[in-house]
């Protein structure tokens, strides 16, 4: 194989290596496209090194050589892999034999990390460094990191101006030769295994969470006022947002506590527990609220309780912010944590939670009737009297339901106004609700709704579902009604009233009213089936509630 | 084919069973069933290898142990073992051990009869190797004179250093201006200074023994930034949590450039209202580091150390604590570095360093107080009893300078002589205390210390 053929094959490979760097940005770790990219990009280079022997790269600004040869070349300065190594001081770039699959996908991932995005604070060569490889060298230009070229010379020069003079030395001789002048040598304890042990315990200890200890620090520079208070909270709300978006709750909550300690402390001043404020209305902001957000829907991993304590040291301001961001949710999961989380806070603030209301996304206008549902009170019914009449069905329908399971004043009114609405799933939810409510004049309103002239001609399904409703009375209006229903008999339309009788046959079996069962086991022959089949099922209940 | 862990483990756990059988052997005789066991377990390893990866050389050069080329990393682990098999194979002048395929049980137990018999001959490494001439499957080396470009060492080793310092001048002036930090530099500084570390530990512990009064704080900063980073080394750390501890240590001291020059720079003892000035620069190094850098897991630490590094092992020290909580592990390693650089460097505040062994011993009085104890002891032992910096007399009469520390004999450091046994200046030279002559005995010793602070001796003409 020539020289040529290596060259031809270097520069396959380089093409190879900033296609992978360009698949690893793009795909995420679970994407098969990007775990083939690595067995392929690996595939390519043993090949080489099978081949051909150890791959040194030369990287120039703009172009990569081998063995003098380019491989590479590009002006641009956007896209420019040998500019990529070069502006950070790579000059050699050299895979051995013996490349490891793992050593290149720690290579890929290293170079194609987000500089921009995941942290400026690094370059490639640190990635390297870190990465510590095998079969992956390189050599650094030492000059990038100087910082003033003539820094060393000029030291030097400064620390030999006075040079060791032959009297000096003569003098420390002659004093070394009286034995008065001798320092006595130190002891040294040789390392015991007991010294050992320790050691590896520090070690293991060392690895835990540096955060609470930072925030003890934070705590005491703002009680001391050693640095502004100001600076002082400024830098608390950083932590706070480091340990949030690190997935460590448990380390915000001990945040929050600590600053509610303080905030509670009077032998605090009044200025610096009132500032304190602030720490609590940043970890309610919107941007805090949105990382945890994204946190839930990357799947991150965040324990329950600590969320729920985490939420509990919340203000009452973060309903607006949780608000926010649960219409941005992505996952059903990380949904419902943010409902469970407004279902607390909303009980601090139910105005503030019905502010929700009035947001434009018809689902969180959904979701926040849930959440009043949820917390259950009746300060609530007049922000969901108005919602009951939202253009939505779906808001209309979790708003009736959340009415009847809350009742109250007004209540009877909305449900009745829903009782005439276009849709029939509204209808039957302000029946439910009404059934709900079990109140007098709630039934008054059924018993009604059923006598009318129309009903009749609904569909049976919506009609067994007032029936069903009714089956919340057991009085004797009640059960005399849906005798009479039972009993009713009619020459015309006689199929609708067939229909009625099953309903009522389907109520009275939900009542489990015995006096009904002659009547029912009658019916049971019934050439109408469906008249039939509900006498059966009525009966059927009513023998086994007895 | 093994990888890169396995074949590591492999070296160490070679070594470390080679120290086994060669202590137990100093306890008991060769043929006790406790050595004869350890040999069979050795000989089988030895085999195995030898099968594997064809003939094996164990190589001892400066202070670390190679197999076949290949550096064996610092394990916490075998520490003891390695530093006992060290000093062990120096006493002996035994560089290098070459396995062959074949070794027998009979072979090992030749070597290790010959090995503790040895060193009491006149010239044990020839004795050593005559009683191994008839086993093939053994071939001893002597311990090699590390002949290397030491100038072109020291030439790199200086220009690391000078580059940290020059940096970190570079980040207080820009902390006074309120120019923005490049923390990638601030990485790769410290990257390089590890590296130099791992390979030429003695060189760049002899730069910070190069004490400059004029730009103390920058040459301070990396002084305790490369003490700290070698405690480290010795503790284990690996390398990624040494940059980590490297930066940290560098930027301990980032508050002081909040300190008025005027109090700073003050040549005469500070006032209480001074002190309480400088007693503050801890916290203001927290509020630097937050300025100037990203809220990540190494600005937690970094503004830890900063707070920390002043406040004593008992609790004392400032800033005043409320809570008793423990001390961070790297606040007490760059406290340690701190103190001894501090103490031994001349500064404004304080014009009378004390010299390296004094310094180690008045930390010493104040282990368990001030310094955490057992940290401290691991301190002493890489610095040793004449830590870099230290003027000697040598038992030829001849004054030097300590350049290195001799892990295996903490007596018998690196040394560079200055003058002949008369005090007549000569033109430096390095000398090995681990030397010996043809008649066994050590060509040098120490014979006592000076002050090097009484006498106007640069170090810079001999360690630069």
């Amino acid at each position: 194989m020539s020289l040529a053929d290596e060259v031809k094959f270097a520069q396959e490979l380089v093409q190879v290596f900033h296609r992978a760097r360009k698949n690893l940005r793009m795909y995420p770790v679970n994407n098969p496209i990007y775990a083939r990219t690595i067995e392929e990009t690996y595939r390519k280079a043993e090949e080489f090194l099978e081949d051909y022997g150890d791959l040194d790269f030369h990287i120039k600004q703009n172009e990569i050589l081998l063995h003098g040869k380019p491989v590479y070349q590009s002006a641009d300065k956007e896209d420019n892999f040998a500019f990529f190594f070069f502006k950070d001081g790579l000059r050699e770039l050299l895979f051995a034999r013996g490349l490891q699959q793992d050593e290149m996908r720690e290579f890929l991932q290293a170079i194609s990390y987000d500089f921009e995005r995941q942290g400026e604070d690094e370059d490639v060569v640190t990635l390297l460094w870190q990465r510590d490889f095998e079969h992956i060298k390189y050599i650094i230009d030492e000059n990038f990191l100087l910082e003033d070229d003539a820094y060393e010379e000029e030291a030097t020069a400064r620390l030999k101006e006075e040079r060791t003079e032959e009297s000096d030395l003569r003098l420390a001789h002659e004093d070394a030769m009286k034995e008065e002048s001798a320092q006595k040598g130190l002891e040294i304890a040789p390392l015991s295994q007991n010294d050992l042990a320790w050691l590896v315990k520090e070690i293991e200890k060392d690895s835990g969470d540096k955060v609470p200890r930072l925030v003890e620090i934070l705590f005491d520079l703002y009680t001391e006022q050693g640095i502004p208070g100001g600076d002082a909270i400024k830098i608390i709300n950083e932590a706070l947002r480091y340990t949030v978006e690190n997935e460590n709750l448990a380390s915000a909550n001990h945040i929050l506590q600590a600053a509610r300690a303080l905030a509670e402390d009077q032998g605090v001043p009044e200025n610096l527990r009132r500032e304190l404020k602030q720490v609590f209305v940043f970890a309610s902001s919107p941007e805090i609220v949105k990382i945890i957000g994204d946190l839930l829907d990357s799947g991150g991993h965040v324990q329950e309780e600590v969320f729920e304590s985490y939420v509990q040291r919340l203000e009452k301001e973060a309903i607006s912010s949780f608000i926010t961001v649960l219409g941005e949710l992505k996952t059903i999961e990380a949904r419902k944590v943010f409902i469970n989380a407004l279902a607390y806070l909303g009980g601090k603030d139910i105005n503030a939670l019905a502010r929700g209301l009035s947001d434009p996304r018809w689902y969180i206008v959904r979701n926040i009737i849930y959440i009043f549902r949820r917390i259950g009170d009746r300060r609530a019914v007049e922000f969901l009297v108005r919602a009951a009449h939202h253009g939505d069905v779906r808001v209309r329908m979790e708003a009736l339901r959340t009415l009847g399971e809350l009742g109250g004043q007004g209540v009877v009114q909305t449900l009745k106004d829903a009782l005439d609405d276009p849709e029939a799933t509204i209808r039957t939810t302000a029946a439910r609700s009404l059934g709900m409510l079990k109140s007098e004049p709630a039934k008054k309103l059924i018993l009604a709704r059923i006598s009318d002239k129309e009903f009749p001609a609904l569909e049976f399904s919506e009609k067994k579902e007032y029936f069903e409703v009714l089956a919340n009375w057991r009085d004797q209006e009640t059960i005399d009604f849906l005798m009479r229903a039972l009993k009713a008999t009619s020459f015309f339309k006689k199929s609708r009233t067939e229909e009625l009788k099953a309903c009522a046959a389907f109520s009275l079996g939900l009542l489990g009213h015995k006096e009904a069962l002659s009547h029912l086991h009658k019916m049971r022959d019934s050439k109408n089936k469906l008249l039939s089949e509900y006498a059966y099922t009525a009966i059927k209940r009513i023998e086994y509630a007895g | 084919m093994p990888d890169k862990q396995e074949t590591e483990r492999a070296a160490r756990d070679l070594l470390n069973q080679l120290a086994v059988i060669i202590r137990t052997a100093q306890i008991h005789n060769p043929t006790n069933v406790a050595v004869v066991s350890s040999i069979e377990k050795f000989v089988h390893r030895v085999n195995a290898l030898l099968a594997e990866e064809g003939p094996i050389e164990l190589e001892l050069v400066g202070e670390y142990f190679y197999v076949n080329g290949d550096r064996v990393k610092f394990s916490m682990e075998y520490l003891l073992n390695f530093d006992f098999l060290q000093r062990e194979f120096r006493r002996r002048q035994l560089g290098s051990l070459k396995f062959a395929s074949g070794v027998s049980p009979e072979d090992i137990q030749k070597f290790v009869g010959a090995f503790i018999s040895c060193p009491y001959a006149p010239d044990p490494f020839e004795d050593l190797a005559g009683a191994l001439e008839t086993v093939k499957s053994l071939d001893p080396g002597k311990l090699r004179k590390i002949v290397e470009e030491a100038q072109d060492i020291r030439k790199s080793v200086k220009r690391t250093y000078y580059n940290a310092v020059s940096f970190t001048k570079g980040v207080m002036n820009k902390i006074r201006t309120g120019e923005r930090i490049s923390m990638k530099r601030a990485k790769r500084v410290v990257e390089t200074m590890v590296d130099t570390l791992l390979d030429r530990e003695e060189f760049l512990l002899g730069m910070t023994a190069i004490k400059n009064y004029d730009e103390y704080t920058f040459h301070h900063s990396v002084n305790v930034s490369i003490l700290s980073i070698a405690l480290g080394q010795r503790l284990g750390l690996t390398k990624r949590a040494l940059m980590e501890l490297g930066i940290v240590a560098l930027f301990h001291d980032l508050g002081k450039t909040e300190i008025p020059p005027e109090i700073l720079n003050k040549p005469s003892q500070f006032s209480e209202d001074e002190w309480a000035v400088i007693k503050k620069h801890p916290l203001w190094g927290v509020k630097i580091i937050f300025n100037m850098k990203s809220f990540d897991a190494s600005s937690v630490r970094a503004a830890i150390v900063a707070y920390e590094h002043h406040i004593h092992h008992d609790h004392t020290g400032y800033p005043k604590v409320k809570k008793l909580s423990e001390l961070d592990l790297y606040s007490r390693i760059v406290s340690i570095a701190d103190q001894y650089d501090g103490i031994t460097s001349s500064r404004v505040y304080a014009r009378n360093p004390l010299s390296p062994d004094r310094a180690l011993a008045l930390m010493m009085k104040r282990s368990v107080t001030q310094l955490d104890p057992l940290l401290l002891k691991f301190f002493i032992n890489l610095v040793g009893i004449y830590p870099v910096g230290s003027l000697v007399m040598l038992d030829t009469k001849e004054l030097g300078i300590v350049s290195g520390a001799n892990p295996s004999d903490h007596m018998r450091p690196k040394v560079t002589v200055i003058t002949d046994g008369e005090g007549k200046k000569i033109e430096p030279f390095t000398a090995d205390l681990m030397e010996k002559g043809g008649d066994g005995e050590h060509l040098r010793s120490v014979a006592r210390s000076l002050d090097p602070n009484k006498y106007k001796i640069n170090f810079a003409d001999y360690l630069l």
